[in-house]
């Protein structure tokens, strides 16, 4: 199928935004997982809680099941609008970082993987329940603005060789790579991110060498969860908004986007976040019935020929 | 099966005659302990269990919900299904708990074998062919994917495993709908009765009991199957190198042995047993979608059931089979007097309940059980037989 030009514009602009989603995903698991050698099934549970503390930040909404309806209670928020919900989401996803390394993650550091994630996975589930039962099991409409700082962004803006797009998809990209940047930086260039790197190659020398990793290892999980809550936000902004997405939209997106770019290795997520974000995109515009298909088998097929992914070392998580 | 059942079941033991004979000098303890070692010990028990679990599950504990005013007792078929999840997890804890391989994808094979069982059953609607044909079909799948995945080990091991089961519930749920009937699912689907029909499989064996069917006697010895094939694959020289490989892969290929084919024959074995409980679920459910078939919830399922029942032991998981099954469907429909209706809150009791397992007994239900009677027996409660996860140096 031959593909206009506008077409093939398109798929890479919702590539980006998909791809961003995943790469923020990705970063937060593969940092956890690098430094700390620990899978955690629960990232998707930290999108969940993202993508509902934005909803409930954002606007005021109406319950129409779950216990808090039940209970009397028929709409919840706070009408704090995007930017708020911007600078509180990320907050609340840090503190429960920090609060699920050293209460779940930390017992287990010295248990086998497979402890790891059976506990994590049962975390998930806890949490996708808790939102269910207390929120209500209901599909809730996405949380775009109409306008941000006085501009408008409801209106779809003319961009050359694309037409017209979503001005807010645009924002919401630009954001997105924004956050992904500082977080690149951050772990590249700063001192923290050096223990980070360092921690990731081997986590034993580091402790020798006298560094205190394991302040470093709250703050890596807590950046982590931060960046899924921020992922989830973003997400919940261009999606509706479910119980169900936490395992179905990044849970299992997240381990596919660093079983891609290497585990590991935050270069890695943002490279492999792209590309599956583009093979998404692409294939829904194209043949959307094998959309899915087509994602889980190509990464099948990295994880047969390329299994240390696009920049990681193999041993982790191994 | 739970907890008091699986005391009933060894006190039902010397009913058996010959198990009693080589162990009635003994004193209590190594009585027990004798009758233990016994290689068919457990399929023995699994058949007295067997025998009494509906009567336990439906009768007495209906009985003692009335009592007490809260309906605790199962309804008709959930024996049979505690026992199809049971047969599948007994073939999963081949593969977790002695070889140490955690999969998320063997709702592939219960469902392919579930799909394959429902379309033959519209040629021959025999349950024995079908679950013939189910069988097959997920073992024909087992081996493509055994052999890619087994070449990872750890999480790469689990995503391929996922990356494979979805790829499978994608493909029915929208290219392959011409064959499974996509979203819509599969309804009506009716296997005839054993013997060329002869027999129903709602059928009630017992007047009184309803809950003994032929669907359960069916499931039953299917059961027995399960356990006594599984009991001999462990205590086999096969089944040793399997719980060799839990516990450190590299001595095992020091040693000499193939690891990729023990490894792959454990996959592919865990994948039959997947097979054989997929075509019995469809024949027991007569209805089968994509969801419930090939979704990857189904597999962690199969993991919550088998971690919660306990990795350690052949039939272990069976209890976690039991409970989960159980406030799926009974506490679930629960109401207690201070907190409401439970309803759709069983997920999240179930949750908690396995985070608690997995957290405080990792040898699981089982496990614990195992370890309270060597305690209350004097002994030293056993050292964990094996190492789940074991990918570490």
């Amino acid at each position: 199928m031959l593909l206009l030009q506008s077409e093939i514009a398109s798929i890479l602009l919702n590539g980006l935004q998909q791809g961003a989603i995943y790469a923020l995903l990705g970063i937060g698991l593969t940092i956890i997982l690098g430094t700390m050698e620990f899978l955690n099934l629960a990232h998707g549970a930290l999108y969940l809680v993202g993508a509902y503390t934005g909803l409930i930040v954002f606007q005021e909404t109406a319950l129409s099941n779950g216990l808090l309806y039940s209970s009397g209670i028929t709409t919840l928020g706070f009408e704090g609008g995007f930017l708020a919900a911007l600078i509180v989401v990320p907050i609340v996803g840090f503190g429960i970082g920090l609060l699920m390394e050293r209460f779940v993650a930390e017992p287990f550091y010295d248990r086998p993987e497979t402890d790891q994630l059976l506990v994590t996975f049962g975390l998930a589930l806890i949490v996708e329940e808790t939102v269910k039962n207390v929120i209500g099991g209901n599909t809730f409409q996405s949380i775009a603005p109409s306008t941000i700082l006085g501009v408008n962004v409801s209106q779809p803006i003319s961009l050359p060789l694309v037409g017209l797009f979503p001005s807010w998809r645009l924002f919401i990209i630009a954001i997105a790579f924004l956050v992904i940047g500082l977080t690149y930086l951050a772990i590249e260039r700063t001192d923290f991110g050096l223990v980070v790197q360092a921690g990731t190659h081997d986590s034993e020398m580091v402790r020798i060498l006298g560094i205190p990793i394991n302040r470093s290892y709250s703050l890596v999980f807590a950046l982590g969860a931060a960046l899924a809550a921020f992922a989830g936000l973003i997400g919940a902004s261009i999606q509706t908004v479910s119980p169900q997405i936490g395992t179905q939209q990044a849970l299992v997106p997240a381990f596919l986007t660093i079983v891609v770019g290497g585990a590991g290795s935050v270069r890695g997520a943002i490279a492999g976040g792209l590309v599956l974000g583009l093979i998404i995109s692409a294939m829904t515009q194209t043949y959307s019935q094998w959309a899915q298909i087509v994602l889980y088998l190509f990464v099948a097929l990295m994880l047969v020929f390329k299994p240390e992914g696009l920049f990681g070392s193999a041993e982790v998580g191994e | 099966m739970s907890g008091d059942r699986s005391g009933d079941a060894t006190d039902a033991i010397p009913d058996g005659g010959t198990v009693t004979e080589e162990t009635a000098g003994g004193s209590g303890g190594s009585a027990l302990a004798g009758l233990r070692e016994r290689d068919d010990f457990v399929v023995v028990a699994m058949a007295a269990a067997l025998v009494v679990f509906p009567f336990l599950l439906i009768d007495i504990l209906g009985a003692v919900g009335d009592v007490i005013g809260i309906s605790i007792g199962g309804y008709t078929g959930l024996p049979s299904l505690v026992l199809i999840y049971g047969i599948i997890v007994i073939g999963f804890n081949l593969l977790l708990g002695y070889t140490g391989l955690l999969s998320f994808g063997h709702a592939a094979f219960f469902g392919s074998a579930a799909y394959s069982a429902a379309l033959f059953s519209q040629v021959v609607p025999s349950p024995i062919l079908m679950v013939i044909v189910g069988t097959i079909v997920a073992t024909l799948l087992a081996w493509p994917i055994g052999f890619v995945s087994i070449r990872r080990s750890g999480v790469y091991f689990a995503v391929l495993t996922l990356t494979f089961g979805q790829a499978l519930y994608f493909w029915a749920l929208g290219p392959g709908s011409w064959l499974t009937n996509g979203d819509n699912g599969f309804s009506g689907i009716e296997a005839h009765g054993l013997f060329l029909g002869a027999i129903p499989l709602d059928a009630q064996l017992i007047p009184v009991f309803d809950s003994y069917t032929v669907m359960y006697a069916f499931t039953a010895v299917v059961m027995l199957i399960a356990v006594w094939v599984g009991n001999r694959i462990i205590n086999s020289p096969y089944g040793l190198i399997f719980e060799a490989l839990g516990e450190n892969e590299e001595r095992v290929e020091f040693v000499g042995l193939n690891v990729f084919r023990y490894k792959l024959m454990a996959f592919i074995i865990s994948a039959v047993f997947a097979g054989v409980g997929g075509a019995m679920f469809v024949i027991h459910e007569q209805y089968i979608h994509p969801t419930t078939a090939l979704y990857w919830i189904q597999s962690g399922d199969f993991v919550i059931m088998t971690v919660l029942g306990g990795t350690g032991s052949l039939v272990g998981p069976v209890l976690g089979a039991l409970v989960f099954e159980y406030v799926a469907n009974v506490i679930s429909g629960v109401s207690l007097p201070m907190i409401g209706s439970i309803g759709s809150l069983w997920r999240f009791v179930l949750g908690a309940v396995f985070v608690f397992i997995v957290w405080v007994f990792p040898r699981g239900i089982y496990g614990a059980f195992s370890d309270l009677g060597s305690r209350l027996l004097g002994e030293d409660p056993e050292e964990p037989a094996v190492a789940d996860g074991g990918e570490r140096e």
